[in-house]
């Protein structure tokens, strides 16, 4: 955040690099979307800790152009906590049994890295978020 | 800062926080806390988004959701529906008049379609009250580029060959009255915003302070190297108090970065600002009369010339602007004159931001670009008519522009023609009225609003429309002459021929428009003794149609006064003596058996 | 010197002239009421009406607050400024019909009716009193209050100033509380008993505008009144 100090021209772009990276979300677009799947039954799995695990690793990248919602429970409760991964133009990928590790390395190879962790991978394709 | 998942933008326009936008911010934010999503989503306080008529608003990025008339009750379905498990609450969400489907999207909703924000770019995006998140979306750039680029002159042409001209109402090129003042040697310079928004039903300048006061530093600092001033006042009603709070941090906001004071942004360049807070004359956004409010006199126009370039706020060059007029100018400097140029018409260039009030279903605030037809704001942002009645008319450019009538709805609205059409462009106030208005009654009502706004200096104005109002006064409680019309126009013509300045040379059109356009209404009143609309008391009367009423009693259960008589099953009727026209009855009437105005009911008496 | 024309005479005004004084020195005569010599011109009465410009885009503005332009196009007796004019003195009169310098302004302008209510106010609001007492009495006693309808002269809270000396200078520079207007109609709204002759140039050479003198007042085309 700025502080007391005087601004220079080149500390605007800075700031606006900054800042805009935590909110380039409010125009709605992204390069990828995270769907973490929050039903009850996602909760009782440990939904939470994996949606903490990714925005603090979010944060961490500082990409900008990540979106992260959740949706209610997907059907398939036994293996939740679940997670959806859309990138731009590809058919959505869902992952099953997840721990933050898991997410940790997806959120690495997949959503920055383009590459699916097939091993982890429950469903390609289908389902939707409106 | 930290990422969240989602942010939620609350409207905090004065609209959306009269309706309690603030309350259901708290409650967001508890409840939020309760669900312990605190740390994954984000509430912000934004500028207003302009649909008023559906506030309080929250909108849900990224999802581009559009929630709106929220209760504090709706808070927790909302929090657990959609922020935990991700399904959008479509009961919360707008449904277009006569539509069943919700739009759940903000970009798909009618009424911001087909708006063209620019002067409003952060309304409902930024938190008002925060620097670094106007910084964040392009702010202070353009002011970085005047100061490190280019020169004055630079900024004059830009400013010239955009072809900007005066938001404030008279249309006057921004260009030529920067470099009328940038020419004159005297120093020190100043610069003014005209905030002084007075006319009933307008709130641009108003939204946009409260929206986006940093726009409005940003364009008087470009302003501000452009003629040389060291120091700039903005004028704000003290009718606006969260414009004044927005515009107060902002102010020390910048001051604290180093973007305000000595050595902006370490460019060399020296400019400060200060908050004058107006005291509620409408004659005050005259600018000569501003710049004497500022001096502390009373607020009354003087003759120009010497125009404020040469002779202004204590007697030295002054640029004065309106709020609009600033904040396009970081925008022009920051994406060129030719972007600029390639917006509105020939003569008309840019968007134009009005306030869309009176009888139409969307009430709020819209940008659009000039040259687009009156038809498209009302009808298509605007929703049209509520209840499927008859447009009539459209009142535009404040208490002295004009109205116009459904024939000239398919006129482009540029500085042009509408003063061709006997309106004027004015601050950009459009109050919408349906064929249950009074034409006579309106024009007698901002008659009134102007007699006592009248600074009473000038004897065509002080007292032309206090005769005008006199006059119209008289036709509607049905004392009106024949001979009225002629010497209304009359009247009329001198007023605006006669008056020194602006609020007196404009004070003739509610008169000269609605004569124009309407004449047959007066007319009615006048010859017929009948007022069409059925809106004058004095000419109206209720009667029950005897072949139509049940005999319910819901009129007499209605009436304040008991005016009515009869008992069940029993044709009822209303002493005349008792009535007092509030109209309560026919509104109670299921089976429209009580009428007002139509030819049976003149002839009881 | 500045260099404009007034009613098709190329005249030469001194720096910081007002199109009024311009006038005066040229013998053409204006109209004025709220003006004085001695005092800073208002602005306020609208009687000192001229039209300036040239084609359609003319307006009219008072001539004792706009200054002497290089170039300035001004006609001091056109049927607009007349109109204007009368209305202005027909407004007034309605306000204070007693004043006679308002009933012979109405007379030397022909008008002849007042088509309003009267107010029977002793003010026109012209503010000769307010400036009379700030500037050649330097007391600042009075000043205008209020606007609009309730725009009225007063001393500060309405109440006996401590800075009026009682020297009436206020009343005798007003026009109309002092001077009464002893005419047969004095009673009623209009006495136009000085009324005897009627301008019939204007009719015919609105455009070319009489040079000679101001028009309608020279005398060799006036018709009697019937």
């Amino acid at each position: 955040m700025a502080g007391k100090k005087k601004l220079r021209i080149q500390d605007l772009a800075k700031i606006r690099e900054k800042t805009k990276s935590l909110m380039t979300i409010r125009e709605g677009e992204g390069r990828a979307r995270v769907t973490v799947h929050m039903g009850t039954c996602g909760i009782a799995a440990g939904a939470r800790d994996i949606m903490d695990a990714l925005l603090d690793e979010i944060s961490k990248a500082k990409v900008q152009d990540i979106i992260v919602t959740t949706s209610g429970c997907a059907g398939l409760c036994s293996a939740e906590p679940m997670a959806t991964i859309e990138l731009k133009n590809q058919p959505p990928v869902k992952y099953g049994d997840l721990t933050p590790e898991k997410i940790k390395k997806i959120f690495v190879q997949h959503i920055l890295g383009g590459q699916m962790v097939t091993e982890l991978v429950l469903a390609v394709g289908s389902e939707t978020v409106y | 800062m930290k990422h969240y998942r989602a942010h939620l933008l609350v409207c905090a326009g004065t609209g959306c926080v009269s309706c309690g936008s603030f309350k259901i911010k708290e409650a967001l934010e508890k409840e939020i806390k309760k669900r312990k999503l605190q740390d994954e989503v984000q509430v912000v306080a934004t500028g207003c988004n302009g649909f008023c008529e559906r506030g309080p608003i929250v909108l849900v990025q990224p999802d581009g959701i559009f929630y709106q008339l929220l209760t504090v009750e709706d808070v927790p379905l909302l929090v657990e529906e959609h922020l935990l498990k991700g399904r959008p609450v479509k009961k919360l969400m707008y449904v277009p008049p006569d539509e069943k489907q919700p739009v759940p999207k903000m970009k798909d909703i009618e009424f911001f379609k087909h708006q063209r924000l620019i002067v409003l770019r952060n309304r409902g995006r930024i938190d008002p009250e925060k620097i670094e998140e106007y910084i964040a979306f392009d702010g202070y750039e353009a002011m970085g580029k005047a100061l490190a680029e280019m020169t004055p002159e630079t900024i004059i042409a830009e400013i010239s060959a955009s072809g900007l001209r005066g938001r404030g109402g008279a249309g006057f090129p921004t260009g030529r009255k920067w470099a009328a003042c940038a020419k004159e040697k005297r120093t020190p310079k100043y610069l003014i915003c005209n905030g002084d928004e007075g006319d009933p039903g307008a709130f641009m300048d108003r939204s946009v302070l409260e929206a986006d006061p940093h726009a409005v530093l940003e364009g008087m600092v470009i302003g501000a190297k452009a003629i040389g001033a060291v120091k700039g006042f903005i004028y704000i009603r003290h009718e606006y108090p969260l414009a004044l709070k927005r515009v107060e941090i902002a102010i020390a906001q910048a001051r604290d970065n180093g973007l305000l004071g000595e050595d902006i942004l370490g460019a060399g360049f020296n400019f400060d600002l200060e908050i004058v807070e107006g005291a509620g004359a409408f004659v005050s956004g005259e600018e000569t009369a501003l710049i004497a409010s500022v001096e502390g006199k009373i607020a009354m126009p003087r003759q120009r010339p010497p125009f404020p370039a040469q002779k202004g706020l204590w007697g030295l060059p002054t640029v004065i602007n309106n709020v609009e007029t600033w904040a396009t100018v970081p925008n022009i400097i920051r994406r060129g004159a030719d972007w600029f140029q390639g917006l509105g018409t020939e003569s008309s260039k840019g968007t134009k931001i009005f306030s869309l009030v009176g009888k139409i279903n969307n009430t709020g605030l819209v940008e659009v670009p000039m040259g687009i037809t009156l038809r498209d704001v009302v009808f298509g942002i605007g929703g049209g008519i509520p209840k499927g009645r008859e447009f009539k008319a459209v009142q535009i450019g404040g208490p002295s522009g004009g109205c116009l009538p459904a024939k000239l709805l398919d006129l482009p609205i540029d500085y042009e023609s509408l003063t061709a059409a006997g309106a004027m462009m004015g601050s950009g106030g459009m109050i919408v009225m349906d064929d249950k208005t009074c034409m006579v009654d309106i024009a007698k009502y901002f008659l009134n609003f102007l007699q006592d706004e009248s600074c009473g200096k000038c004897v065509s104005c002080r007292e032309g429309t206090q005769r005008m109002w006199e006059i119209v006064r008289d036709i509607t409680e049905g004392k009106g002459k024949e001979s009225d019309l002629p010497l209304l126009e009359e009247l009329a013509q001198v007023c605006k021929d006669a008056s020194l300045c602006g609020l007196g040379q404009t004070a003739g059109n509610p008169i000269l428009s609605t004569l124009q356009y309407f004449r047959h209404e007066f007319e009615a009143h006048i010859l017929d003794k009948r007022c069409p609309a059925g809106v004058c008391t004095k000419l109206i009367r209720y009667v029950v149609l005897s072949e139509k009423c049940t005999g319910c009693l819901s009129c007499k259960k209605a009436c304040p006064t008991e005016a009515i008589t009869g008992s069940l099953k029993e044709v009822h009727s209303i002493i005349q003596t008792k009535c007092i026209k509030c109209g309560a009855c026919q509104e109670a009437c299921r089976f429209e058996a009580i009428e007002s105005q139509r030819d049976e009911a003149i002839q009881v008496i | 010197m500045i260099t404009f024309r007034m009613n098709g005479l190329d005249v030469k005004a001194e720096e910081g002239w007002s199109v009024l004084e311009t006038a005066k020195f040229y013998g053409l005569e204006i109209p004025t009421l709220c003006f004085n010599e001695g005092l800073t011109p208002h602005g306020g009465c609208r009687l000192c009406l001229v039209e300036i410009g040239e084609g359609l885009k003319t307006k009219l503005v008072s001539s004792c607050t706009y200054p002497a332009e290089e170039g300035l196009v001004v006609r001091t007796d056109s049927k607009r400024v007349w109109a204007a004019r009368r209305m202005m003195i027909e407004l007034m009169l309605a306000m204070a019909p007693g004043s006679k310098v308002l009933q012979d302004m109405a007379s030397r302008f022909g008008v002849t009716q007042v088509r309003f209510t009267s107010r029977n106010k002793e003010c026109v609001l012209c503010g000769l009193c307010v400036r009379m007492c700030a500037e050649q009495m330097d007391a600042k006693a009075i000043g205008f209050q209020k606007r609009g309808l309730n725009r009225k002269i007063s001393t500060p809270f309405d109440m006996r100033s401590e800075e009026c000396r009682l020297c009436g200078a206020c009343m005798y520079i007003c026009p109309v509380c002092q001077l009464r207007c002893q005419g047969p109609n004095a009673e009623g709204v209009l006495c136009n008993g000085c009324l005897t002759m009627d301008p019939s140039c204007l009719d015919h050479y609105d455009d070319l505008q009489c040079w000679m003198y101001d028009a309608g007042r020279c005398g060799t085309c006036v018709r009697e009144k019937t």
